[in-house]
This record gives structure tokens, C-alpha cells and sequence, in this order.
């Protein structure tokens, strides 16, 4: 493989696993907290790109836009985060926070609804045809850095430089901040929070809030970098980002980035080689760290008390 | 004092003591006989187990006697199949708890190894006598490989490595007419891609061979029928008793003798083998094998069946793909897919009234209220918004035309439809939040947005409304009664 | 029948268990007690296969079981009871008491579908182990409340039920992790009497944990005191009870010094 090559497959590594890890955060976070796998995460995920959708073409689609690129994006982003923040805390309310005392299946069959229920939702409402974002035409790829073998373009920029944006600003939030310190207390023992003054429910509300919204920040951008918002997008994607949170170790928030990042390249540059095989490679990623690492590359293993 | 000791001195000490343990012995009888179909339980829980498989039978074999129609029998036929996957499927997340999201690979390593070695393809036509053992041990072992994964995840990780599994399976289904194997010359051709493997040969015992849609009605019969007794057989069992165990408490279960992974793994074969075996009949039965058969909405299709009916309860999945796989035949033409919408509401209305005496009649009250309702709305909209019910709806018949009247029918459904549609799951959503007075005013409003968004938008497009009930069955099931119709409510220590 | 051999095991930087020298023989009915926290259930859990040792043996019956699966540990002849109860509690009384043969039987699934003679006989043995531990505990555990669901036996019934559940796994060391906890003076008492009985009728060879002294006092050949993961005294009831460190572990260092 030739320099410019491997150069540009490592730019699409980490643009594709920029939007991984967003997306990984928001399993992982819940994960830590709840216990549970959100599959609806994933179709959040998808809410997210279609929202964008709908604004762009609102403000005339990208051949017509009546205001400047930039700030439909931006606006594109807003709408989408809080669209799906809320969407996020509805679920939650709906679907799982009945289930806290059920056995540990129950939730898991519920999530698989709720995500069934969205994805043909959203195919109802919107139809199964993909919907573009054309975004050759929102900002051509000649604008960007081209220097020697490195191509990035400025929509690549933006969506490394948001993800990396966000990702600083959750490690801030989770490390530095009260409602951190009550998320990482509330995934360590939910019991034990309550009885200290924190509100274990609050918290909750407020990890889905901010999950859900990372992922439809994901969802936007991913929507600018490959052009299309469909209603399936949910399933393959949130799979290969579930991979990339247990891979980095669930529940814990810098695997979840870690893990993003690596699925990016793995996915990047097995689908160079294998090209539809490339589900296989990450697959066997993630059989590999589960048999060898169970709780990830990063994850803590905890201990049960008997 | 004194009496209570003489009482209890009388009374032989296996039966329980009247006014003291009565009421305890009775507990099963307390807990299955509620709502709608405590009856029904009560009697499934009496009757001997070869009682009901006799009369299952029985019930089959008349059906498939009397009726001639190639439709019906096909469906039958399907549901059958349906019951051969819920029942394998059971023993994975019913009997053993694992999560197991890719359970669908195995009916297609059955289909695709019978299309291997009956038919055209590799042209080899072993006789299904031959061919089934091997399918079936070979579905098996592809079984204990995924299970081996299982070794030491928790549940939960299980269920992305199915996905996962699942996802490649189809990939190479699509896509494994050109494999390219180290040391091979010539790309192999496995799967035949997108197109399919066909045709595939009949189902041959060598002593009968299944050619007619009524023939592999009664052979899937028959499969189904010995399915159920060997597995109600293996259930009360020591490998039964240790599956529950498992459930119940792994690590106890560990400790006190039993190899909780070996177990694990035995489910997840068991439950492999079972898909393998049904993958069999059904390419078969099609005589075709093709990629698009296997695939997400399948899965969740056969874990409804198994959620519904009660994880755990061999009568209650068969019950479950029965109703699952009707009402999902029942959608597809818009007259029978309001039998199951409006049949649906009535069901829901009844098993949600706790009372089982007015039920029938709150019941009625509310129809009424919900028909008086909207024949007033859509008398006022009539009036500011003619466009509002002059549209035609799909379908035919009586029924369409008395809804015609009733439900709000705009000339252009498409696009106040999807805003009907959204604000609809939003009242759903909301009223479970609302108690009280507020709840009560708003169900007959609600059911008449229902029926009109159902009308309008929903019956048109059967194949995402199907899987979109799905998803809502299980959240609400999973809220509402998540041992299913005839599992046993557990108890779990948090 | 037991013998520990500097057996060390720690969580992280925490130490939980120091080179501890335990022997149990035969016969004996030995008490582990110290204050919450020393160590005891780790002990059990190291035991009885669910931790691996940092360093140490296990010898049980001159065989060392450190680090082997807690199934073929109880195949071997160790059984537990669980401080927090961890019955089947789903499942009917009955069946917890059948289900733990498991390890003793050999019938798999296949003969199990074919209802062999083979396995129908071991059913029948299965059944018969089950009414015979479960009659050990009188009339109690016994007719209809075979059938009965777990999770609706009282408190009291539901250790019983965990011990009977024990025994069934034919052991020959039992580890009975607070037997006597949450009951009241009666049944406290029995459960004294209980614990000797089972070592007098059935042979077992018995570790108990227990906190109320009253039981130790009444049960134990021996007693071992731990705190902190160590062993800090050993022998009879009267020599561990009065012996100074003991004191201090549980009450504290002044009341040591006044006594």
C-alpha cells in the first residue's frame, strides 16, 4: 500500500472513529449507571441524523441555503442534541425506569423494542430511502488542508474536532463537576449514592440526557461525512460502537474513546482489505479482548461480593 | 392455646392446616388463577402433560385433514415453523437466560447445509434421512463454537457477539459466492449470493417423501409434536433442574455441584440444534434457500412469540408463535388487518380492568364513548375541513366502508398522517405518566386517534407497521406482564 | 480432612487473607469467628473454589483443591451454605434439594428424553435423597410443602432449606456460614442442637462461622479466631473467649486491658 493511501485511510480512521467514540460514550455512560445495554442507543443515534436532516432542509437544502454553511451545521448539531437528549430521557422514563427491580433480561427486551419501534417509525414516517445530505454540495472536499499525501477535508476537521471538543468537555464534566461525581457514584453502587443524598434517578435522567445528545451530535456529523441518513443506519452502527465501548471497557469513559477510535481504524482499514468482510475483523476484535480482557482494554474488573 | 395444639395434633401433618397453611398451600392456584385466562392456566397447570401433547395432536391432525386450501395450510405450515424456533429459542433464553440475539444463524446453517446436501447446488442428493443427522450435528457444533464465547461473558455481552455473528452470517449469505480460499484456485461458491440456492430437493425419508404443502404440514406436525414431549422430558430432568438453577442463581448453582458453563453451553447447543432441524424442513419446504430468509425482523418475530407466550413455559411458546405468527399473516391484507387492531384494543381494554365482573361491561362503555366521539369529531372537521373525510381508505368491504364513515379520512393521508402518527405515540406516552380522572377522559379520544392514524397510515404500509406493534408489544409486555401468558411470575432478589 | 497451608489471598492492595494455617480433621465440629470484616466468608469463598488463592494450599483429603472449579470442588465432598441466603427461590422445595444432585448423577440429556431405566432409577434416587434430607428438619419442610415455591418458606425454613440443600450434595466437610443468623433464642437453640445432630447422624465434618457465642460455645471441638485475615488464636471455646487479642479485636484495646 502506497504512502498517500494509508495516510488517507488513517484520516478516515479517525474521522469514522471520532464519531465511534461519541457514540460509545453514550453506551458506556449508561451501562455504568444503569447495568443495562441500551440497544435503542443506536436509533437514537439515527433520530439524530434525521433531525439534521430536517433542519438543513428547512433552511432550503444545501444547493438553497439561506444562511451561511457554518451556521447550519451548527444549528444542525444544536437541534439534533436536544432533540435526542430529550428523546433519550423519554426512553428512559418509558421503557426502563419501570423495569429497575425486573431480572436483568427484561430491560434488555425492552430496549430491543423500543429499537425496533424506532427504527420502523422513523421508516414510516420518512421512508426507507436514504436521505442525502449532499454534503459535496454543503462544502466541496477541495476545501480543506491538502498538503502533500494529507487530505483532510474541512467537513473531516469539523467532525474530529467536535467529537475531540466533546469528549474533553465530558471528561471535564465527569471529573471536575458535581454531577460527575454523583454519575461515577451512582455506577459504583446506586445504593450506596441514595443513602449519601444523591439522587439516583436525577443522575440517571441527566446521563441519558447527555448521551443521547452526544449521539445525535454522532449522528449529525456522521450524516455530513457519508452523506446519508437512513433508517436502519441504528443497527450497524450502534453494533460496531458497542463493540468499541466493551472493547475500551463499559463503563468506563476514557475506554469508551479509546475504544471508538480504534473500532475507526480497525473498520477503516479492514474495509480496504476485506471489504464486506470487515464485521468479521471487528467481531473478532471483540471475541478476542472479551476471552482475554473481559472487562476491556481499560475496563476495572470488579469484584462480586458473595 | 391449648385448642390450636389439639387441632394441629389431629390434623396429619402433610396437609396443610385450615386457617393456618391453607392458604399457603394454595398459592399456586392464587397466583395462576388471575385475569382473563387464569382459567386457562389453572387447567394447563392440572392437566397431565401427555394430556395436552395428545390433544395438541389431535387438534393439528383435524386441521390439517379438514382443510384443503394450500393458503391456510402453508400458514400452518409456517407456524409451525415458528414453533420449532420458539421452542429451540426457549431453551437458549427460557430454560438457561442467555441472550441470545443471533439465534436466526442457526435456522439459516440448517437451511444452507440441506441446500449443500440435497440438492443441485454441489450436486449431492442425500436423502434427508441422511442428510438431517449431519445438518443437524453440524448446526450444533457451529452452536458450541458461538457458545464457546459465551465461557466467560456475562449475559449482556453475549447478545452483541449473536448480533454480531448474525450481521456476517447474512453478509456471507450475500456475499459467499466468491470466497476466496488461500491455496484454492477457483473462488468457491457456497451460498450462490443474493440469489439463493435453488431449487433444493424435497424432503425424502425414503419411505415417504413430503411433495404437497398438506404434506409438510403434517411433517413439521410431527417434528413439533416430538420436539414438545422430548423437551418437556429433558425439562424435568436433571439437566432441567440445573438449567433453573442456573437461572436462578449461577454462582450457588456452581458451588453446589453443577458445571454452569458446561450447562450454558449444552443450552445454546441444544438450542442450535433445534434451528438446525427447522432450517432443514423449511428449505425443504421451499425448496429454495435465500439470504433475505434470515434476517433481524425474523429474530424478533420468534423472540415475541417466545416473550409473549412466557419465557420458560413449553405450552405458553406455542401459544405465543401461534397468536404472533397469525396476527402477522392477518396484517398483511387490510381487511384482516383491522380485526387484529380493533381485536387488539378490546383485549387490551379487558385484560387492563382488574375486575373480572364489569369488566365486559366498563368495556362497552368505553366503545361507546370512543364511537359517540369520533362520530362527533368527524362531524365537526366535516364541517371546517372537507378534505378532512372525503379520502377513500384501502381495503374493501362492509367494515371498510362503516369505518369510512367514522374515521376521520383526509384526501391526502401523507403527510397530516405522520403528524397524526407522531402525536399519537406522544399521548401514548404521555398517558402512562397522567392517573386518574385525566386518564380516563383521554382513552376515548386516544383510541379514536388510533383508529384514525391506523386507518389512514398504518394499514397501508403492513410490512414496517408490523414490525413497529412488535416493538411496542414487547416494551409494554415487558412493563406490563413480563412473564408472558403463561410463564410464572419470578421472584428476584435484587 | 482440611489442612490450610499459608494461605494468602488480597483484593488489590488490600489484603484479606495472611498465610493462615488452618486444620480441620474429621469428625471435628470447628467454629471460625472475628469480627465482621476478618476475613470468615472470604475464607469459605477461597474454599469452596469461587476465589483463587495469591499464594497457599488447600488440602482436602491430602489433595490440593486451590484454584479448581467450585463444581468439581463439591464433587470432591465440600458443601456451603450461604450467609446471605442463595436458594433456587423459584423453584419448589422440593427441587432445590434435587436440583443440587446433579453432581452425583450421571444421566445426561439424551437418556433423560428416552427416560431410560438407567435414569428413571436415578429419578426415583433423586427423590427419595431429597424427602430423606428434607425429613431431617421434622415435619417442617415435609408434604405439601414440597411443592411449594421457595420464596414462600419463612426465614427460618429458608436455612433450613439451605442446609438440607447442602447436605444433599453427599459431602463430607459442610461450611455452614452463619447458620443461626436472624433467628430468634428458640431457634437459635435448635439449630445448636441441629448442628450436632448432623455431625452425630450424618458424619459430616463441620466449619461453621458464627457470630452468636452462645452457639459456638454450645457446638465447637475447636475454634479459630481471625481479624483482619489473620489467625490470631486457636483452641477450645474457653481458651479462645478469654484470650487477650480476641478481646481486643472485637471490643477494642482498652477493654482488653481491663480484662
Amino acid at each position: 500500500m502506497d504512502w498517500a493511501t494509508f495516510v488517507q485511510l488513517c484520516v478516515n480512521g479517525l474521522t469514522l472513529g471520532s464519531v465511534y467514540a461519541l457514540l460509545a460514550l453514550g453506551y458506556s455512560m449508561v451501562y455504568g449507571v444503569l447495568k443495562l445495554l441500551n440497544f435503542a442507543h443506536g436509533d437514537v443515534f439515527m433520530i439524530g441524523a434525521f433531525v439534521g436532516y430536517g433542519i438543513l432542509t428547512s433552511f432550503g437544502g444545501s444547493l438553497n441555503l439561506s444562511i451561511s454553511v457554518w451556521l447550519v451545521i451548527v444549528l444542525m448539531m444544536g437541534g439534533a442534541m436536544i432533540g435526542c437528549g430529550f428523546l433519550g430521557v423519554l426512553i428512559e422514563r418509558v421503557a426502563y425506569r419501570p423495569l429497575r427491580a425486573a431480572p436483568r433480561i427484561a430491560p434488555l427486551i425492552s430496549a430491543l423494542g423500543v429499537s425496533f419501534f424506532l427504527a420502523n417509525s422513523a421508516q414510516l414516517l420518512f421512508g426507507a430511502a436514504s436521505k442525502s445530505y449532499d454534503t459535496f454540495g454543503l462544502v466541496p472536499p477541495e476545501d480543506g488542508i491538502h498538503w502533500r499525501n494529507l487530505n483532510i477535508w474541512w467537513i473531516q476537521v469539523l467532525v474530529i474536532g467536535s467529537a475531540f471538543l466533546f469528549m474533553a468537555f465530558l471528561t471535564w464534566l465527569v471529573q471536575r463537576t458535581k454531577i460527575g461525581k454523583a454519575m461515577r457514584a451512582v455506577s459504583f453502587d446506586r445504593e450506596a449514592a441514595a443513602m449519601m443524598g444523591i439522587d439516583p434517578d436525577r443522575v440517571i435522567v441527566y446521563t441519558f440526557f447527555i448521551g443521547s445528545a452526544l449521539a445525535g451530535a454522532a449522528g449529525v456529523l456522521i450524516g455530513l461525512v457519508l452523506f446519508q441518513a437512513f433508517p436502519y443506519m441504528g443497527f450497524n452502527y450502534g453494533l460496531q460502537a458497542f463493540t468499541a465501548a466493551v472493547v475500551g471497557g463499559i463503563g468506563y469513559i476514557p475506554g469508551a474513546m479509546f475504544g471508538g477510535l480504534l473500532i475507526g481504524f480497525v473498520q477503516s482499514f479492514s474495509q480496504y482489505y476485506f471489504t464486506t468482510w470487515f464485521q468479521l475483523v471487528s467481531l473478532s476484535l471483540l471475541v478476542a479482548v472479551m476471552l482475554i480482557r473481559p472487562s476491556g482494554l481499560f475496563g476495572k474488573a470488579t469484584l462480586e461480593k458473595v | 392455646m391449648a385448642d390450636e395444639d389439639l387441632q394441629h395434633a389431629q390434623v396429619p401433618a402433610d396437609k396443610p392446616r385450615i386457617g393456618v397453611d391453607e392458604w399457603v398451600a394454595r398459592e399456586e392456584e392464587l397466583r395462576l388463577d388471575q385475569g382473563l385466562l387464569g382459567p386457562v392456566r389453572l387447567f394447563v397447570a392440572r392437566v397431565p402433560w401427555w394430556t395436552l401433547l395428545l390433544g395438541a395432536a389431535v387438534g393439528g391432525v383435524l386441521i390439517g385433514a379438514i382443510v384443503d386450501d394450500e393458503y391456510f395450510l402453508q400458514v400452518g405450515f409456517d407456524t409451525l415453523i415458528y414453533v420449532l424456533l420458539a421452542l429451540g429459542l426457549n431453551v437458549v433464553v427460557g430454560w438457561a437466560g442467555l441472550l441470545d440475539l443471533g439465534y436466526v444463524v442457526f435456522l439459516g446453517v440448517g437451511a444452507y447445509g440441506f441446500a449443500w446436501l440435497s440438492s443441485g447446488h454441489f450436486d449431492i442428493h442425500l436423502s434427508a434421512f441422511a442428510s438431517v443427522p449431519i445438518i443437524v450435528a453440524g448446526t450444533a457444533l457451529v452452536g458450541l463454537v458461538i457458545g464457546l464465547t459465551s465461557w466467560r461473558l456475562l449475559g449482556d455481552y453475549l447478545a452483541i457477539v449473536t448480533l454480531f455473528v448474525l450481521q456476517i452470517f447474512i453478509t456471507w449469505g450475500n456475499n459467499g459466492d466468491d470466497i476466496n480460499i488461500p491455496f484454492v484456485d477457483d473462488p468457491v461458491n457456497l451460498t450462490n449470493g443474493a440469489n439463493g440456492i435453488h431449487p433444493v430437493d424435497s424432503f425424502d425419508l425414503i419411505i415417504w417423501k413430503a411433495e404437497t404443502v398438506k404434506d409438510y404440514y403434517f411433517l413439521a406436525l410431527g417434528v413439533a409434536l416430538i420436539l414438545l414431549a422430548a423437551l418437556y422430558l429433558l425439562n424435568e430432568s436433571r439437566t432441567g433442574r440445573a438449567w433453573r438453577a442456573l437461572r436462578e442463581d449461577a454462582l450457588a448453582a456452581n458451588v453446589l455441584s453443577m458445571p454452569v458453563n458446561r450447562l450454558k453451553l449444552l443450552a445454546f447447543v441444544f438450542g442450535a440444534a433445534i434451528g438446525g432441524l427447522s432450517g432443514t424442513v423449511f428449505a425443504a419446504s421451499q425448496n429454495s434457500v435465500f439470504p433475505a430468509d434470515f434476517n433481524l425482523q425474523k429474530l424478533i418475530l420468534i423472540y415475541a412469540m417466545v416473550i409473549l407466550g412466557g419465557a420458560g413455559s413449553l405450552p405458553g411458546v406455542v401459544v405465543g408463535a401461534i397468536v404472533i405468527n397469525v396476527s402477522d399473516r392477518l396484517l398483511t391484507t387490510p381487511e384482516n388487518a383491522r380485526l387484529i387492531f380493533y381485536g387488539g384494543i378490546i383485549i387490551a381494554l379487558l385484560a387492563l380492568v382488574p375486575r373480572r365482573r364489569w369488566g365486559p361491561y366498563w368495556v362497552a362503555g368505553i366503545a361507546a364513548g370512543t364511537v359517540a366521539f369520533g362520530f362527533a369529531v368527524r362531524a365537526v372537521v366535516g364541517v371546517f375541513w372537507p378534505n378532512g373525510v372525503d379520502g377513500t381508505l384501502p381495503g374493501e368491504g362492509s367494515l371498510t366502508n362503516a369505518l369510512s364513515h367514522w374515521v376521520l379520512v383526509p384526501t391526502d393521508p401523507f403527510d397530516i398522517g405522520r403528524y397524526a402518527y407522531v402525536l399519537l405515540v406522544a399521548l401514548v406516552v404521555s398517558l402512562t405518566f397522567i392517573h386518574g380522572i385525566w386518564r380516563r377522559l383521554l382513552v376515548a379520544p386516544l383510541i379514536y386517534l388510533a383508529a384514525c392514524v391506523w386507518e389512514n397510515v398504518l394499514v397501508a404500509e403492513p410490512a414496517t407497521t408490523r414490525l413497529i406493534l412488535l416493538g411496542a408489544l414487547l416494551v409494554a409486555l415487558m412493563n406490563l406482564r413480563p412473564e408472558g401468558l403463561f410463564g410464572t411470575a419470578r421472584v428476584e432478589v435484587v | 480432612m482440611l489442612q490450610l497451608r499459608g494461605l494468602s489471598l488480597a483484593f488489590g492492595g488490600l489484603s484479606v487473607l495472611q498465610d493462615l494455617e488452618i486444620v480441620v480433621n474429621k469428625g471435628e465440629i470447628v467454629s471460625v469467628i472475628g469480627p465482621n470484616g476478618a476475613g470468615k466468608t472470604t475464607l469459605f469463598n477461597v474454599i469452596t473454589g469461587l476465589y483463587k488463592p495469591d499464594a497457599g494450599e488447600i488440602l482436602f483429603d491430602d489433595q490440593n483443591i486451590a484454584g479448581m472449579s467450585p463444581d468439581r470442588i463439591n464433587k470432591l465432598g465440600i458443601a456451603r451454605t450461604f450467609q446471605t441466603l442463595r436458594l433456587f427461590l423459584n423453584m419448589s422445595v422440593k427441587e432445590n434439594v434435587m436440583a443440587v444432585q446433579y453432581g452425583r448423577t450421571r444421566s445426561g440429556p439424551l437418556r433423560s428424553m428416552l427416560r431410560t431405566p438407567g435414569m428413571r432409577r436415578e429419578e426415583r434416587e433423586i427423590n427419595r435423597r431429597a424427602e430423606e434430607r428434607l425429613a431431617f428438619f421434622g415435619e417442617r419442610l415435609m408434604g405439601y410443602r414440597w411443592d411449594q415455591p421457595a420464596y414462600s418458606l419463612s426465614y427460618a425454613n429458608r436455612r433450613r432449606l439451605e442446609i438440607a440443600r447442602a447436605t444433599a450434595t453427599q459431602p463430607k466437610l459442610l461450611l455452614l456460614d452463619e447458620p443461626a443468623a436472624g433467628m430468634n433464642p428458640t431457634e437459635t437453640q435448635e439449630i445448636t442442637g441441629l448442628i450436632g445432630q448432623l455431625r452425630e447422624e450424618g458424619g459430616y465434618t463441620i466449619l461453621v462461622i458464627e457470630h452468636d457465642m452462645h452457639v459456638v460455645e454450645g457446638i465447637s471441638d475447636r475454634v479459630v479466631a481471625l481479624d483482619h485475615g489473620v489467625k490470631i488464636a486457636e483452641g477450645s471455646f474457653e481458651q479462645v473467649a478469654t484470650d487477650e487479642r480476641v478481646i481486643e479485636a472485637y471490643l477494642g484495646l482498652r477493654t482488653a486491658d481491663t480484662k
